[in-house]
């Protein structure tokens, strides 16, 4: 970019094996307007899961990368996305965050649409004589509509790459996720919708980051053994079967964090003998060695630039982050589920999640004050430009407790930003999980 | 003043209901939590629903609260602790509930509605929760319990309250 002040915005010495971020970028009006420009106008954006609109019809209205869209899928069952604007005069054509329809009418001038798009209805057309375009006057998709194992992206830069290709290595990652269903993984009716005021690049961060377990989340983690479990943090019986601890590069600024499951509190003799037989009909489906990977580890897997999905024993959350301004961000959570699995398991999983997820969870409101934190103390830019995320750079094999997978987004950023290449760092994820996989997903 | 509590739901008066409500608030206020959970039967349940299902079972949805009793206690345990950082300090509440009505009896149960406003105050904003509770209360010797505690928040997004760090 051009004239700011603020460059260089990350210094990579992998000599010295210091990685700094100048906190400008997280209070800049100007590095804000240029994310806006080049992640959330170019790059592939999170909607929603097709199985939030399972129905033909249904529909959720809801801000993606600053802008409103429509999700919904079509009478003939095709999931679509269309921006929430009348090409009339502008106005919002859908005003509920949800329903069933098949018409969406503008009220300002009456002008109706279809939700495939197509305008069907014009109050007093004759008016605009016989030469007026209606059939190019439908809602407008987004150039690039696509989607991977349930997730639907949009992107607004028609020759952004294929999403598959833009996924790189996190589609295993979300393979992972998908492959816990057969019946197709479900998100959970209930949107977890809230703000904070810190940059929205403090929560990607955040999202994948082991080492601030101890400290924010003491009293979580005081709670897990109080009722009896160890977390999965805490040092390890070594004897135990050797899990991967590792943050791994996934390409394209996504990273994830790999390491064994955490434990389940206040599991009932039933929920456990259920979970233990889910485990049995997947290790059927999918074999031992996957299931482990699937079921036995836990991921933070972020998706650049913001989307995030967290797949944990209990529970699998899907979040995003929207800037709104350097200095505020607004979020959304959904929790992912197997709708197969037995009504006592998903009880438990839910509530499992809950009181670590959330507003109202154990543990994200001390997240979101130790962001809001920092947004603070970020008044002191002038005199404090840099922000440490060395950690685990001095290792081959940076662990989950390590800062490799913030690296990973940051060195993207930087990129994007400033055309400035870097070596990634790290194994891959085949050499994580083993060369003997490398051709299972 | 001590009377001798009324263990007959179909006795109880909304003064009764206001005035146990109104202790509630100020143990909440308070922040006196271990003498607020004395409020509670062995098999309560505290919840807040999803803010955009507000009608469906917050036990099986993405709800926002579904606290068993136990859950419940490592709730109040961590807020009294320093190191539940998003209340520490603790922050200034002020619970303002009205619109008191008893709804029915069943047994020794009283379905119970209220109007809430809570004030949410710290060192850099002061924000509101404005919602309704739906209690289901249970008339003993020892005085009125909560067996199912409801804050039915009217909040469509958490913008700008961002969490809901303290009890609802």
């Amino acid at each position: 970019m051009t004239g700011p002040t603020t460059q260089p915005f990350v210094i990579d010495d992998r000599e010295r094996s210091r990685f700094l971020v100048n906190r400008n970028v997280f209070v800049s009006d100007e590095v804000y307007q240029r994310e806006k420009e080049l992640f959330f106008d170019r790059l592939w954006i999170y909607v929603g899961h097709e199985s939030e609109v399972p129905k033909p019809n249904d529909f959720h209205s809801r801000q993606v990368a600053g802008r409103p869209v429509i999700f919904v899928r079509d009478g003939k069952g095709e999931v679509r996305v269309l921006l929430n604007s009348c090409r009339h005069r502008g106005a919002q054509v859908c005003r509920e965050g949800k329903g069933n329809n098949k018409i969406f009418t503008c009220f300002y001038h009456g002008w109706a649409y279809r939700n495939t798009g197509a305008l069907v209805n014009i109050p007093d057309a004759e008016a605009y004589g016989p030469d007026f375009p209606k059939g190019e006057l439908g809602l407008v998709a987004p150039p690039r509509v696509d989607s991977y194992r349930g997730f639907v992206f949009i992107s607004f830069d028609p020759g952004v790459e294929d999403l598959t290709d833009y996924l790189g290595n996190a589609r295993h990652l979300m393979d992972l996720v998908a492959n816990q269903s057969e019946s197709g993984m479900t998100i959970l009716p209930g949107i977890h919708r809230y703000s904070m005021k810190a940059n929205w690049k403090l929560l990607i961060e955040n999202s994948c980051d082991g080492y601030h377990g101890m400290s924010v989340h003491q009293t979580y983690i005081e709670m897990m053994m109080d009722l009896g479990v160890t977390p999965g943090i805490m040092p390890q019986d070594e004897k135990a079967r050797p899990a991967p601890n590792s943050g791994i590069d996934l390409g394209n600024g996504h990273a994830t964090t790999m390491m064994r499951e955490i434990g389940l509190p206040m599991m009932s003799d039933g929920a456990k003998e259920l979970a233990a037989q889910r485990r049995r009909d997947l290790v059927e489906l999918h074999g031992e060695e996957y299931t482990a990977r699937m079921y036995n580890l836990t991921r933070n897997t972020i998706i650049f630039p913001s989307l995030v999905i967290v797949d944990l024993n209990f529970g699998i959350q899907v979040r995003t982050m929207y800037p709104t301004g350097p200095n505020s961000t607004e979020i959304t959570g959904w929790q992912l589920i197997a709708p197969e699995i037995a009504e006592e398991l998903k009880a438990y999983r839910i509530d499992n999640a809950l009181s670590f997820w959330g507003p109202g969870g154990l543990a994200t409101p001390d997240d979101v004050a130790a962001l809001e934190q920092c947004q603070r103390g970020f008044a002191t830019v002038k005199e404090l430009e840099w922000s440490d995320i060395s950690k685990g750079m001095v290792k081959d094999t940076p662990t989950t407790m390590d800062e490799l997978q913030m690296r990973t987004f940051w060195r993207r950023w930087n990129y994007l930003m400033t055309g400035e290449q870097a070596r990634p760092e790290g194994p891959t994820y085949h050499q994580v999980i083993g060369a003997d996989t490398a051709g299972v997903s | 003043m001590t009377t001798t509590p009324n263990t007959d739901a179909g006795l109880i008066t909304r003064t009764d209901i206001e005035d146990f409500l109104y202790r509630e608030a100020a143990l909440l206020d308070e922040w006196r939590l271990n003498e607020w959970l004395e409020l509670f039967t062995p098999d309560c349940l505290y919840e807040i629903p999803a803010l955009d299902c507000p009608q469906d079972d917050a036990g099986r949805t993405f709800s926002i609260v579904h606290d068993s009793r136990v859950l419940l206690e490592q709730r109040v345990a961590r807020l009294l602790k320093p190191t539940a950082h998003a209340e520490f300090p603790h922050s200034r509440t002020r619970r303002l509930i009205t619109c008191v009505r008893i709804l029915g009896t069943h047994g020794d149960e009283l379905m119970v509605a209220a109007n809430f406003s809570v004030h949410r105050i710290d060192l850099y904003a002061h924000v509101e929760f404005v919602g309704r509770y739906e209690h289901v209360l249970v008339a003993g010797r020892d005085g009125l319990r909560f067996r199912h505690r409801k804050a039915v928040l009217d909040l469509q997004v958490l913008q700008p309250q961002g969490k809901i760090s303290i009890i609802l």
